[in-house]
């Protein structure tokens, strides 16, 4: 058995009282410290708002008592243009918030860049992209030179195609991490038309999530620019690039010349001539209806379905596909055709 | 002097009263204008013309030269004729007379001598009653030596009365609730004031129960929102019997044409994909509310 004299165990008891009244005043200063932050906080959105809504959008003069003063005002003015950037779209608020920015947040920003926090750091990260800070860009390149995480250099790649595609095209040749094809996708979206078509220079050297992600973005940005670059992928090898251009150029919804699309009416994939069918609601059904009818005969119900669908959209196709089922003798086909008739008219 | 001479096919003064009263009933609550044309022959004093057969000759032209939807009358003095015309301001009324006083000039069934004068009443409120119409117009034409092919006007009744519409504003996000707010108040709509409540949440909204009251009601709310989101709102108000009172502008971050059908097809008059600009919310509802009236 253990003995311990009465000394030892009173002195252990006061000094664990001592760390235990240590560590509560620690609890109760910090407790403290973020009660008046969220006071000081809460009163600059509660007082200030409302001259933020008239210097964006009334044109009344920038007062200086919306200049933060600490902390707690950045965070409420984070608040506040955030929450104006995510609902409401106006040149005139982004630029007068960019200029704040640049002027009165700056030295914040670049104080969190350099934060041993990786939450702060990436805070600081969100808010130079979104308020456009690109005064702190400098800044944001030193960060490259620390122990960055993936996380972080993902924010930075969408700092660099913001303030400086030419950097950013550069940086993204060299990953140093690999990013899903989503995440990708999130960059690509905010590129100016002449960054973004640079992608399509050389585009089998790119690893196939930037290849993927750059085919969805061109058909998700519905420009007519993106056309050629799309049906000239219809030629690569890949079958989800052929697949994917498919689907690009269906998003975009305007076909000048069925030619490159009639030899994927025979194609191998259920999935490209699936979405042939959906590609030529584009064109008058004069001029597609012997390939939809191909189509309509397929093996794969969803390529049949599409082909009938297609078919019945024209103002005439009710017409074509019951003149069709007068002479096929394909029973598929002939019932396919007449679901779609009966659906069509039970809408009308 | 000619006696007064009626055509069987056209209504009497005292056949439109009843009538004129309803449509007056409808103005405020189907925010219905209407427009009345008031006619009176003018003959050339020095020249024999026989009163009786032109107002016949008159009044048959008068018949062809309606819409279905127009209603003419005579009144029971014999000298004028009245068309009431619905859904129609001043407007139309100034360029249907401008077309049939043109007809009538090369009318050659019609002798030259005879000519028209008129009275434009557009009313869009019910401070006016038939009697009161009929007398104004008449007095108004009633001056022998005013001149052919005049065109005269009322304007006492062109007034709409105020109306009174509620606005209901459902946003979580507390900053961007308050911006709605204080920019559906500052609006001025002409003919219509706002009586502006903000909801954070679907429910507080379903709970307020202001939507029962009969007012004419524009809802501006998220698609997505805590406790009773944007898509139950909207089923719920669309389900109810006055739900034409409902004026509904739904809001959603998601931009894709199928989210857009969903929201057209469940009963969305305005849908704004978020982030957008204020001045085009502030346009939307203008536009919305400047259909109501002609």
């Amino acid at each position: 058995m253990i003995e311990l004299s009465l000394e030892f165990l009173l002195a252990m008891i006061a000094l664990l009282l001592i760390v235990l009244s240590g560590f509560m005043l620690y609890i109760f200063y910090q407790r403290q410290r973020e009660v008046s932050f969220n006071k000081s906080r809460d009163h600059y959105l509660k007082d200030y708002s409302l001259l933020w809504y008239d210097y964006f959008f009334n044109n009344e003069i920038f007062s200086v008592v919306l200049i933060p003063r600490g902390k707690p005002q950045v965070k409420a003015i984070e608040i506040i243009f955030s929450s104006y950037l995510k609902n409401i779209s106006n040149e005139e608020m982004t630029r007068k918030m960019k200029d704040f920015s640049n002027l009165y947040l700056k030295q914040f920003y670049e104080k969190d860049l350099m934060s041993k926090r990786w939450s702060i750091r990436m805070n600081a990260l969100y808010r130079i992209a979104d308020l456009q800070l690109d005064e702190l860009l400098d800044a944001c390149r030193k960060l490259e030179d620390t122990n960055y995480s993936k996380e972080e250099f993902f924010q930075l790649l969408k700092i660099y195609s913001i303030f400086q595609p030419e950097l950013f095209m550069q940086k993204i040749k060299v990953p140093n991490a690999n990013y899903a094809e989503s995440e990708y996708r999130r960059l690509f979206v905010l590129l100016e038309e002449d960054v973004f078509i640079q992608f399509f220079d050389d585009f089998t050297s790119w690893p196939a999530s930037i290849q993927f992600a750059v085919i969805d973005t061109a058909g998700a940005k519905r420009n007519m620019k993106y056309i050629d670059k799309l049906e000239h992928l219809l030629m690569n090898d890949d079958d989800e690039i052929k697949i994917r251009a498919l689907k690009g150029l269906f998003e975009i919804g305007v076909i000048e010349n069925i030619d490159p699309y009639i030899p994927f009416v025979t194609s191998d994939l259920w999935e490209v001539r699936l979405m042939i069918g959906k590609i030529f609601k584009y064109v008058p059904l004069a001029y597609t209806f012997p390939y939809l009818k191909q189509l309509l005969q397929d093996e794969n119900w969803w390529v049949r379905n599409q082909a009938a669908k297609t078919i019945a959209e024209d103002r005439d196709g009710i017409e074509k596909l019951q003149e069709f089922i007068s002479y096929s003798t394909d029973a598929y086909a002939l019932e396919m055709a007449q679901e779609i008739i009966t659906r069509k008219q039970g809408s009308r | 002097m000619n006696e007064a001479t009626f055509t069987k096919e056209i209504m009497l003064e005292h056949d439109v009263k009843k009538y004129f009263e309803m449509m007056l009933e409808s103005i405020i609550r189907s925010h219905m204008t209407i427009t009345t044309i008031f006619l009176k022959s003018v003959t050339n004093t020095s020249s024999e013309v026989d009163r009786s057969n032109v107002n016949t000759q008159l009044a048959h032209f008068l018949m062809d030269n309606i819409r279905k939807t127009d209603l003419l009358f005579q009144l029971e003095d014999g000298e004028h004729w009245g068309i009431i015309f619905l859904q129609s301001s001043d407007i139309e009324a100034n360029a249907f007379l401008k077309r049939i006083f043109k007809l009538l000039k090369r009318n050659r069934t019609i002798p030259n001598e005879v000519a028209l004068k008129a009275s434009i009443t557009e009313i869009r409120n019910n401070d006016i009653n038939f009697e009161t119409l009929l007398e104004k117009n008449k007095e108004l034409l009633a001056d022998d030596h005013q001149p052919q092919w005049l065109i005269e006007r009322i304007d006492d009744y062109r007034k709409q009365s105020i109306e009174h519409v509620k606005v209901s504003i459902i946003e979580q996000n507390a900053i961007f609730r308050k911006v709605l707010e204080t920019t559906l108040n500052s609006m001025d709509i002409a003919n219509f004031t706002f009586e502006v409540t903000a909801y954070e949440d679907g429910y507080s909204f379903l709970q307020s129960k202001s939507y029962h009251s009969g007012h004419l009601h524009l809802i501006i709310m998220n698609d997505i929102l805590p406790r009773n989101n944007g898509l139950e709102i909207l089923h719920s108000l669309r389900a109810m019997p006055n739900e034409k009172k409902f004026i509904i502008y739904m809001m959603s971050e998601r931009n894709s044409e199928i989210a857009a059908l969903n929201a057209y097809e469940g009963g969305v008059d305005e849908l704004l994909v978020k982030p957008f600009n204020l001045r085009l919310l502030e346009a939307k509802i203008k536009r919305t509310f400047a259909r109501y009236w002609l």
